[in-house]
């Protein structure tokens, strides 16, 4: 379970657990036995027998297919309708070999595709659970104002560990729920950077929600790096409905 | 033609961009108070807003370089396209997704629902802005209105009011939720979310607290003896 450490309003510190609060698979698959099914990913075809590799032997296209005709060139029996688990991600070169050693560039580009700057990739680190615990900003934005102003698109549940921790994050809770509040997080001394749940992760704006019902409380981090409003340049070829 | 609801803030240009792209898109229609209300919708992502990042893979020789997928021996090696989902029965027999019925959590069979796009949507249900934060929203759209429609429906919108709704694309089991609000500066947006696990919690702890015998002497209690 990932950690954050965290301080509330008089500047004491504690490390308590997050949670997340996706929603589960909502649909089981059973099958005529009402027993359920499992999938699996399965291989289709290797990279010595896609596409690009049949061309690279037949020379062209009508050859590939006219050697599909003949045979099943694309299917190597032995590897197949295999299982897939425990995968890798790798690089491959051209000539569709591993490549052991690589350089990684970040193409930064403006919403009309052009390139702003080139660089190599810079590996973001996380900020949440180190050293330096997020720091009570007292940054307050009403929530109306907030849903109105940022789209959340994901978020985490604190949680506490022992008594101590529960009266900790149950007064921070409080606190917002009174004020009917979310309190703006960030990482680093000033508490100005983005916040980066793991190394290399997306970085977020970080918004503190708490609710409280009797002795118990809800203390949410809702993550966003979208604004609620219209671009200011649009695209005409990238608008439409795609839901992607 | 479209009409802004954001004044003069939008462009002229980006205006007719924007219409251009509507025309061929089809309308969410919603009826609200025995109306029906066409909105063009478009989609808002951080690319559009921002920019986007290109990752560039480059080998020794500074030659592109591909993401493929390495299969567990270490030595097959998959390229895009070259894996596909199946379902294996529970005794580990390939099946047919066709012959497999989907149910619930709780077992219960699940009926499919239709494309939000093949029926008018009511909007009948108003959603508190809790409701709104337990859900973790994946798609933004801005709703345009067509001109001369929908007054009462954006009356209704700019007063505070967020509307609900299942929503589907293409139709399918798991409807999302759809959220109807308006931003700062009275554009209306449709967020598309799911809804979040949230649950409130106490402290369920035990209790630990020390059980004195109140019998025992203090030369028992204080017995360095038994240490």
């Amino acid at each position: 379970m990932p950690e954050i450490n965290i301080s509330n309003s008089a500047g004491r510190d504690a490390v308590v657990n997050m949670e997340t609060v996706h929603s589960p698979q909502r649909v089981r698959w059973l099958d005529a036995q009402g027993r359920q099914a499992n999938n699996i990913r399965v291989l289709k075809s290797t990279i010595d027998r896609d596409l690009d590799a049949l061309l690279e032997q037949q020379g062209e296209l009508s050859n590939v297919g006219q050697a599909l005709i003949d045979g099943d060139p694309e299917v190597d029996l032995e590897t197949v309708g295999h299982f897939l688990q425990n995968t890798s991600r790798v690089f491959i070169d051209k000539q569709r070999k591993i490549v052991h050693k690589v350089q990684q560039f970040e193409i930064v580009r403006n919403p009309d595709g052009s390139e702003r700057e080139r660089r190599p990739r810079e590996m973001t680190m996380q900020n949440v659970s180190g050293d330096i615990p997020l720091l009570w900003t007292g940054r307050l934005i009403d929530k109306e104002r907030a849903c109105r102003k940022f789209v959340f698109s994901t978020k985490l549940q604190l949680m506490h560990i022992n008594g101590l921790t529960y009266d900790f994050l149950y007064a921070m809770a409080k606190q917002l729920h009174e004020k009917n509040s979310m309190m703006l997080l960030g990482g680093g001394p000033k508490s100005n950077q983005p916040l980066v749940l793991r190394r290399g992760g997306t970085p977020y704006r970080g918004f503190l929600e708490g609710r409280i019902d009797g002795d118990r409380y809800c203390l949410l981090l809702h993550l966003s790096n979208l604004e609620l409003k219209t671009p200011d340049e649009s695209d005409a070829t990238s608008q439409g409905q795609d839901e992607s | 033609m479209f009409v802004s609801r954001r004044g003069t803030v939008r462009r002229p240009q980006i205006e007719s961009k924007i219409n251009r792209t509507h025309r061929m898109a089809k309308p969410l229609i919603f009826e609200f108070k025995g109306a029906q209300i066409p909105l063009q919708m478009s989609k808002v992502d951080r690319a559009k807003l921002y920019g986007f990042k290109d990752l560039e893979i480059l080998d020794e020789e500074g030659d592109k370089c591909e993401l493929a997928t390495l299969a567990e021996d270490g030595r097959t090696v998959v390229g895009k396209g070259g894996t596909g989902i199946g379902y294996l029965t529970a005794d580990g027999n390939w099946c047919d997704k066709t012959v497999l019925t989907p149910v619930d959590l709780e077992g219960r069979a699940m009926t499919p629902v239709a494309s939000s796009f093949s029926a008018p949507i009511e909007l009948d249900r108003r959603a508190t802005l809790d409701e709104l934060l337990d859900h973790s929203m994946r798609l933004v759209y801005r709703m345009d209105f067509e001109e001369g429609g929908g007054d009462q429906l954006m009356d209704e919108l700019k007063s505070g009011a967020i509307f609900r709704f299942d929503y589907s694309f293409r139709g399918g089991l798991e409807p999302d939720t759809g959220f109807l609000l308006t931003n700062e500066l009275d554009e209306v947006f449709l967020l598309i979310g799911t809804p979040s696990n949230i649950e409130m919690i106490g402290h369920q702890q035990p209790r630990f607290t020390a059980e004195m015998d109140e019998d025992a002497s203090e030369d028992e209690l204080m017995d360095f003896g038994m240490i």
